[in-house]
């Protein structure tokens, strides 16, 4: 218990800081931006307590708002993303192959289902940030270029970093 | 008494998840411009302080073209020094009395504070710069902020070392500015996407202007003096109103290349907004 409080912290600090110390400079064409800290709220385990989840997810936003001055949106969209995570991920998981400590990944799903939540999610929080920031319908065409832009270059980040980071020690298990 | 509670424990996750909502919402929406506090914004001292450090590495990519624009800039500053001094030196052989031998180096109104960029962005709607000077240094919110190029934005939240800097590159934030030798005001704009293309509007319709034309600041307010660079038109476009057209323009200084700006102090900016105030008291 003591060590997945330990691992979630490291990974909460991680990914925050590698999103607003590196990922918040990087924009390619003036439309991309990688949004890697949602990785966070992507694989954290299905059984933990959506009131955990949406507490967690909050402060992340919140922590990457603080460096980019984007007051609050970021922690607007992280919640509403963890609110949508079950029901994302039951979309593409039939419950009755579900066990209590299911942690989403590709070795646990399967590349093709992981695929399919890891690309909603990311299209999920992409299309609710850049509304938040343009709040305004004479920018449609603004948020449909820029988030698709930024779900297509975050989901391949996110599988390279899935790739690199977990795929042994997964397998093992 | 128990059937609310039950209530609120059966819900709980819709009540956290109203309230982070509302939270949140309350921290973008009563994030007017002028009025808000250093710890929510980039200039906070955990963000300044990482983001310093990350400055310390990535300060060093660009060094070569900043160089060589700022060898430009010194040079066309160095040969405009000379010629004033001759243009001085002429005019004191013709009227020796009137103009006293350091009359002209006494008042200089402005004064500029060197600032090293922490953090600044161009792709979002609304774009803001840190730098590294707070109320200790002297700067204040409201203070015109210019790079070796023109115009950069305006100063919006001091702390004791960090200062954050709405760019113009801010949807949320106009500029008076005017064409370079006439006395035409417009409102400098930035409608988002291209970082380096901004709008002046409420030209009047009359005005003679070219494709090539200087955009400068106007200098009617205490941020700025008078004539700083801020573009080139670019082209002439039909505004909202029939009376008054706006001005494409292409900004003068590299917004997404900046490592360092100037903050400009007005001696007499309390003097002079103490004078603008003094019917409200």
């Amino acid at each position: 218990m003591n060590r997945t409080i330990f691992t979630t912290a490291l990974l909460f600090i991680a990914l925050l800081l590698l999103q607003v110390l590196v990922c918040n400079h990087i924009v390619l064409f003036g439309a991309a931006v990688p949004f890697i800290f949602i990785y966070f709220i992507v694989r954290q385990p299905i059984s933990m307590s959506t009131n955990l989840l949406l507490t967690l997810s909050f402060l992340l936003g919140l922590g990457v708002d603080l460096f980019s001055d984007t007051a609050g949106m970021n922690a607007l969209a992280c919640t509403v993303l963890a609110v949508c995570k079950k029901k994302v991920f039951f979309s593409f998981v039939q419950k009755d192959d579900f066990s209590v400590t299911f942690t989403p990944g590709i070795a646990s799903m399967g590349f093709g289902a992981y695929f399919r939540y890891l690309f909603s999610m990311v299209a999920i929080y992409c299309v609710l940030i850049f509304s938040i920031e343009y709040f305004s319908f004479s920018d449609v065409k603004e948020i449909i270029l820029k988030a698709s832009a930024s779900c297509v270059l975050t989901t391949a980040l996110l599988l390279a970093v899935d790739s690199l980071a977990f795929s042994k020690r997964e397998k093992r298990l | 008494m128990r059937n609310l509670l039950n209530f609120i424990l059966r819900y709980s996750t819709w009540f956290v998840f109203l309230f982070y909502v509302l939270l949140s919402c309350v921290l973008i929406f009563s994030n007017s411009l002028y009025r808000q506090s250093i710890y929510l914004t980039s200039a906070n001292s955990v963000s300044s302080t990482l983001n310093s450090g990350v400055g310390e590495v990535t300060g060093y990519f660009a060094l070569k073209s900043r160089n060589a624009s700022l060898e430009q800039r010194v040079a066309r500053l160095e040969a405009e020094v000379l010629n004033s001094r001759r243009q001085i030196a002429a005019y004191r052989a013709v009227l020796a009395d009137s103009l006293g031998t350091n009359a002209d180096m006494k008042s200089y109104r402005f004064d500029y504070i060197m600032a090293p960029v922490i953090t600044s962005s161009t792709h979002r709607k609304r774009n803001y710069i840190t730098v590294e000077k707070g109320t200790a240094d002297g700067v204040r919110p409201g203070m015109g902020v210019v790079d070796h190029n023109g115009l950069v934005g305006v100063v919006n939240v001091v702390g004791p070392h960090t200062a954050r800097i709405i760019s113009v590159l801010n949807d949320a934030q106009k500029f008076s500015v005017k064409l370079k030798g006439t006395d035409f005001v417009g409102t400098l704009v930035w409608k988002g996407n291209d970082p380096h293309v901004a709008y002046v509007e409420e030209i009047p319709r009359h005005v003679r202007c070219h494709l090539g034309d200087s955009i400068v600041t106007s200098g009617f307010s205490t941020s700025f003096p008078g004539g700083i660079p801020v573009g080139i038109v670019m082209a002439q476009v039909r505004g909202d109103d029939d009376n008054y057209f706006t001005l494409k323009v292409r900004l003068a200084s590299d917004l997404g290349n900046l490592r360092s700006v100037s903050i400009i102090r007005d001696i007499y900016a309390a003097e002079l907004d103490t004078l603008a105030n003094y019917d409200l008291k």
